[in-house]
């Protein structure tokens, strides 16, 4: 935009101009109006159509920029495959010995405390997607999933990556879908502290971390307790890590003021893994985890 | 600009979103390209065209990734506006202050959407945040290299080469 030249080859018209924005800004608050009502629970049949109609454009850019960044990625991997390898079979040794220790001791569990009644709380793997778009602004954290609705996935979904749990599906069209990230500011989730077992509620703070909030000044809650999600909250299954307590602090009122760190990568996440909803529920049925 | 550039520019910009965003290193270099397309439609200081560019622009960001259908295309209508205004009566030039311009855009449009999200989902504002500055100043910088670029004497820079390797 060069603005000392633009003058020359304008078309003075701020007054048609104005009045179209005005046109603009009104219809927008009319559509935003018609919306709010569903207070961001779910998303509008309008909001799936479009996820249908733009998933092969999506699709398209998203696998070239993919194998733009997977070439240069093994690319730079082939310099440092070798001292890979005698690492990678340094660990394998020391995973398979900690695997049998491991597996002596889930069959010792399993007769004790009998993990069978547990099994319909485990979490239910429907599918994997790549993560196609994150978006980070005043507070959203979202994300465009590349599954929908052909897969299995629907609004309430759970999202998770190995390391922890990411956010829950809000919109699903075909095959993509719009994703609540836990860091939105107006996300939220049950939560326990596993060392203490306290139940608190995680919520995002907008600006990259998560907040243990309804702690009791009486809790022994410590920095570097892992805080996994309780399966209170009717969407998120319980037993998925969340994340570490960063910091303690005595909040104002009878309550502490716990800060999390995330296990989540979620500035680099590539793919999520979809989890069945949490309980099962009839399809129609909706959800509530936002605020 | 014709229609039918503003539509390819807009298709463009959306592919780049998504070009950059499905990869991990998003983070590195988080360019709003909507806001760039609007910005570059409203170079040519079209009121009419630069507003209705921004609502479109707005408007498929909302339908990515946001919760509300409207948020980005209010801000982005009234930002298509402001700039298309600042570049008809401002005498302004230079990559630095084009730059400068752009990134203020870009955390204005995150006010607007973050005071609309506080008045109609009730969520808490957030404003400030370092990813937000940073996204800014990606913004700013590479629509200060676009204009660089555009106002860049290519013919002369060329016939001075073309005269060098005569020499």
């Amino acid at each position: 935009m060069r603005f000392s030249t633009a003058r020359a080859e304008v078309t003075h018209r701020p007054r048609r101009g104005g009045v179209l924005l005005a046109s603009v800004l009104v219809l927008c608050v009319l559509a935003l109006s018609a919306q709010a009502p569903a207070r961001g629970q779910r998303g509008s049949v309008l909001q799936s159509w479009m996820l249908t109609a733009a998933a092969p454009l999506a699709r398209a850019v998203t696998t070239v920029s993919r194998a733009i960044s997977g070439t240069s990625s093994s690319i730079a991997d082939n310099f440092t495959a070798r001292s890979d390898i005698v690492r990678l079979r340094r660990d394998l040794q020391k995973r398979e010995e900690e695997l049998f220790r491991l597996r002596a001791e889930v069959q010792q569990m399993r007769s004790e405390i009998g993990l069978r009644a547990a099994a319909p709380f485990l979490p239910v793997v429907v599918g994997s997607g790549p993560v196609l778009l994150l978006e980070r602004r005043a507070g959203l954290h979202s994300a465009l999933i590349g599954i929908g609705s052909s897969s299995g996935v629907g609004p309430g979904s759970p999202l998770a990556v190995p390391e922890g749990l990411v956010g829950r599906v809000v919109t699903a069209g075909r095959t993509l879908s719009r994703a609540q990230l836990l860091l939105d500011a107006s996300a939220a989730a049950g939560a326990r502290i596993v060392r203490t077992g306290e139940l608190g509620i995680v919520r995002g703070d907008g600006r990259g971390a998560l907040r243990l909030n309804h702690i009791p000044t009486t809790s022994r809650v410590r920095p570097g307790d892992l805080v996994e999600s309780a399966g209170i909250d009717g969407i998120y299954p319980r037993g998925i890590a969340i994340g570490r307590v960063a910091s303690v602090s005595r909040g104002g009122n009878l309550f502490l003021d716990v800060l999390l760190v995330p296990t989540a990568p979620f500035s680099r996440l590539t793919d999520v893994l979809v989890l069945a909803p949490f309980p099962a529920r009839e399809p129609g049925e909706g959800t509530s985890a936002s605020r | 600009m014709k229609l039918g550039r503003i539509a390819l520019l807009l298709v463009g910009a959306t592919a780049l979103e998504f070009l950059f965003g499905g990869t991990k290193y998003r983070g590195v270099w988080p360019v709003d390209w909507l806001l760039v397309a609007t910005a570059i439609v409203a170079r040519s200081g079209g009121f009419g065209r630069a507003v209705l560019t921004g609502a479109a622009a707005g408007f498929v960001e909302d339908a990515l990734t946001e919760t509300l259908l409207g948020l980005n295309a209010f801000g982005k209508a009234a930002i298509g506006y402001l700039l298309a205004f600042v570049s008809v009566r401002v005498v302004l030039g230079g990559a630095l202050a084009v730059g400068g311009v752009i990134a203020l855009c870009s955390l204005a449009n995150d006010a607007i959407v973050a005071v609309l999200r506080s008045l109609l989902l009730g969520s808490p504002v957030v404003l400030g945040a370092p990813e937000a500055l940073w996204r800014a100043v990606a913004t700013g910088t590479t629509a200060g290299l676009f204009e660089a670029a555009w106002s860049f004497q290519w013919r002369e820079w060329r016939e001075r080469r073309r005269q060098g390797r005569l020499r």
